[in-house]
């Protein structure tokens, strides 16, 4: 019994606020379109958290996702705004992102800091760039081509359900493909065996041939990749960069992996568990904005949420 | 009424898990001045009877009296107002601080003027309660961590006998420890018998028990049996009240002889704290290391494993030049390791017994290196579990549900699987029962006559005796030339470690 909550508590808990916000806002809440919705508005963090699993997987942390997201959605814009091709701009964004992901790495595995302070420092340092290479303004209006925040716009269509004209956004494409290319990574490739391992026991990772520097530097730099992603997603979404736009991201996305670790057995990472993290995330903040609880008592609410399902989890683990 | 009113009774305890039981109406009595033994092989139930004396795991039902006085232990409070204390393998220290921080964590540190901790009085009276123990060669102002292990012990059992118990429980205390460090502890253990007090003294080391203890327990299949006064029994007769019959051998006979081929050549190797090291060993060799802790082996078989940087000489496998650049080049040329400490190094605890046997032959084990294969890495840990006599639930159960013995089986299959050049071992059977530890060596002996040279590194004597064709001794760094097993004594050896010649016996 008590396994069986540790194991599917946050997802009795998912039911539950489903149920919850279906019996609140009936007409609403439990309709395709606003379902459709909901994962748009979770899209971005789901790239980003997914990218943040491969990192939690080998027990590391990466708190400079955020700044990455911001960053490469300001290379972005400003690359555009200068008139270089759509293609190339979001190439370099990509690009920027990889790189901070491998210095990342290299800080992590190479020179030997913990990961938490070598991306708090990078955080810091790629939120500066972010200012320095945008003077600290938005950049939006007549900057951005249309086809990029059109594309957020957009998705395809899925017929009418019900009288009513239903597409799947596609942010939401994107997000499921990235979701899918990193379960392929870590549940399917001898790569993402060999970063379970690491995060189990690195000495006897280390010991048993695995490359652990080569892996930890190589995980970094995919979440940066896809932290940039995520960033690049926003700006489309907004049509415009801030150099603070991804800067939510960060804590969202490694409580969307805490919540999914208490899903999974011996409180690993696991991709799918992310997904139904990100999405109990998500489907608060949708029903809770459609009840109109202010933006400030939904944090409140949302941090409550996670510490009760950390905490349930590991009691029970203790008690085991 | 009993002659003596014994210090512990502990009478008709028994205890399931989940149905199983594991307990079935055990008997544990202890006589007040004794160190008796707790023995049984892995799985026995004997960690679940001390942690029902801890207070730790309710029995289901039990009659236990202190002094003939009936008692309940509810928690591990209680055990501890009975005077129980228990010295654990992996025990609570906080390495950080200083030995006479350890020593007095949990009391009342000696102050000036009622504020300031007076530091001086701190170390002295840590320095006397090791004084107690006969120890002198410990500096109370050290942190913990600098110690050795076996000092770590004997610090964490001065600490513990600060206050005065009735009984000392310990489990597996010399699993970690060198021989001179055991042989102090035993010391302790007997001036405490001879203060009146008890140790309840748990261990897989059939000599240390016939030397130190009095009387055994000896648990097989939920029961307990009596072993009667130490002193009247043999060695034979524990080992058959233990796996219930009798064992003829404790080492399986080697099979073969060394070949003439080398496998791994080293000349004038150095590495720090090591060096210069001329070593060969040949195909189906098996080649024993020997030496005080310290001596040198953590360094020779990182820098043979590729995981320490040689300052100086050369190494050649199977004649071609060999200088691994990490432990992933070692194993690519077919060189395995089995490290000492498998919880620490050898197995993540939570993945289960096939993926941690595939850890390293993962690119033969999945398509082109890149796709994993479960079913063919089942198939793969099915067959290495199948040689290595495992006992687990299948492929799929998670390591740390495992028995220490058969954990160990799962390290030394990751090793073997590979069907290696070169097989490196250190404490190979370190807290594995006489069961596990006979299947070990029997697959010790098959891969030596399959032709692969093995170099194993013990401080078990017994076992570096029984095992090895040669055997060298490390001191200080430098090996000696090795000499011939056969006809060497335990006593030998530990003349030679200690740089004497074999043969002359000490004083």
């Amino acid at each position: 019994m008590q396994l069986f909550i540790r194991r599917y508590g946050t997802l009795i808990g998912f039911v539950a606020i489903l149920v919850f916000f279906s019996a609140m806002l009936p007409g609403t809440f439990p309709t395709a379109r606003n379902w459709l919705n909901i994962t748009q508005q979770v899209s971005m963090l789901m790239v980003v958290a997914a990218g943040m699993t491969i990192v939690m997987v080998m027990g590391d942390f990466d708190l400079s996702v955020g700044s990455t997201a911001s960053l490469a959605g300001i290379v972005a814009a400003l690359m555009m705004a200068a008139g270089q091709p759509l293609w190339l701009s979001l190439g370099v964004a990509l690009l920027a992102g990889l790189l901070g992901g491998v210095f990342n790495g290299a800080m992590v595995s190479l020179v030997g800091i913990l990961p938490f302070i070598a991306t708090l420092a990078t955080m810091t340092m790629f939120s500066g760039f972010a200012f320095v290479i945008s003077g600290g303004k938005t950049i939006s209006g007549r900057a951005i081509p249309e086809e990029f925040g059109s594309f957020a716009r957009g998705g395809v269509s899925l017929g009418e359900w019900g009288g009513v004209a239903v597409s799947l956004p596609n942010l939401s494409i994107l997000a499921i493909l990235v979701v899918l290319a990193i379960w392929v990574l870590l549940e399917q490739t001898t790569f993402g065996r060999r970063l379970y391992a690491i995060g189990g026991n690195m000495e006897a990772a280390h010991l048993s041939g695995i490359a652990v520097k080569r892996l930890r530097l190589i995980a970094f730099s995919l979440t940066g990749l896809a932290a940039a992603a995520g960033g690049l997603m926003y700006a489309s979404r907004v049509a415009s960069a801030n150099p603070v736009q991804g800067s939510g991201l960060m804590l969202n996305a490694i409580a969307a992996v805490f919540l999914g670790t208490t899903m999974s057995r011996h409180g690993e990472p696991r991709i799918i568990a992310t997904v139904i993290g990100v999405l109990v995330l998500g489907v608060l903040d949708n029903g809770l904005t459609q009840m109109s609880v202010d933006s400030y008592v939904r944090q409140v609410l949302v941090g409550g949420l996670i510490l009760v399902a950390v905490a349930a989890s590991s009691v029970s683990q203790a008690r085991r | 009424m009993a002659p003596f009113s014994p210090l512990l009774s502990a009478r008709s305890i028994t205890k399931a898990y989940a149905g199983t039981p594991v307990l079935k109406g055990v008997d544990l009595v202890i006589a007040p001045g004794e160190i008796h033994a707790l023995m049984g092989e892995n799985g026995a139930g004997k960690s679940t009877l001390i942690k029902i004396l801890a207070g730790v795991t309710a029995p289901d039902s039990a009659e236990i009296a202190v002094d003939g006085r009936p008692v309940s232990i509810e928690n591990t409070k209680a055990a501890y107002r009975l005077g129980l204390r228990f010295i654990h393998q992996e025990f609570n220290v906080v390495p950080t601080l200083s030995v006479a921080e350890n020593i007095f964590m949990g009391r009342l540190y000696p102050r000036r003027a009622g504020l300031f901790v007076d530091w001086s009085a701190l170390n002295a009276a840590a320095a006397k309660a090791l004084t107690r123990l006969g120890i002198d060669h410990i500096d109370p102002r050290l942190s913990l961590g600098q110690l050795s292990l076996g000092d770590q012990m004997l610090v964490r059992i001065s600490a513990a006998l600060l206050d005065d118990a009735r009984l000392y429980v310990m489990d597996e205390p010399t699993a970690a420890l060198t021989r001179e460090e055991s042989e102090r502890l035993f010391r302790v253990l007997r001036e405490i018998r001879a203060s009146g007090r008890s140790v309840l003294y748990v261990s897989h080391r059939l000599d240390e028990i016939m030397a130190l203890c009095d009387r055994a327990t000896v648990l097989r299949d939920g029961r307990a049996i009596d072993s009667g006064r130490m002193a009247e029994i043999t060695h034979d007769d524990l080992v058959a009240m233990m796996i219930g019959r009798k064992v003829e051998e404790a080492y399986p006979p080697a099979r073969s002889n060394p070949r003439a081929e080398i496998v791994l050549s080293v000349s004038d190797l150095a590495a720090s704290g090591i060096g210069p090291i001329d070593l060969e060993i040949a195909a189906g060799e098996i080649l024993g290391i020997a030496g005080l802790s310290g001596a040198g082996q953590a360094e020779l078989v990182k820098t043979i494993f590729g995981d320490m940087r040689p300052t100086a000489g050369s190494m050649t496998l199977l004649g071609a030049p060999y200088r691994p650049g990490s432990p992933a080049a070692a194993w690519a040329r077919g060189v395995a390791y089995v490290p000492r400490e498998r919880r620490a190094q050898g197995l993540v605890m939570r993945r289960p017994v096939f993926e941690n046997i595939t850890l390293a032959h993962l690119h033969r084990q999945s398509l082109g290196g890149v796709w994993l294969t479960p079913g063919r890495e089942r198939a793969f840990a099915r067959n290495t579990g199948q040689t290595m006599r495992l006992k687990s639930a299948g492929p799929g159960q998670p390591v740390f549900e495992l028995s220490g013995g058969n954990q160990q089986k799962v390290v030394l299959g990751r090793a073997v699987a590979g069907a290696p050049k070169l097989l490196i071992l250190e404490e190979p059977t370190r807290g594995v029962d006489i069961g596990a530890r006979f299947d070990i060596y029997s697959i010790l002996r098959d891969l030596a006559a399959q032709g692969t040279a093995i170099l194993l590194v013990s401080s078990d004597l017994p076992e570096l005796l029984g095992m090895s064709d040669r055997i060298a001794i490390l001191r200080d760094g430098r090996l000696d030339a090795p000499i011939p097993a056969a006809g060497l004594g335990e006593d030998d050896l530990i003349n030679l470690c200690y740089g004497r010649s074999a043969g002359r016996k000490t004083t």
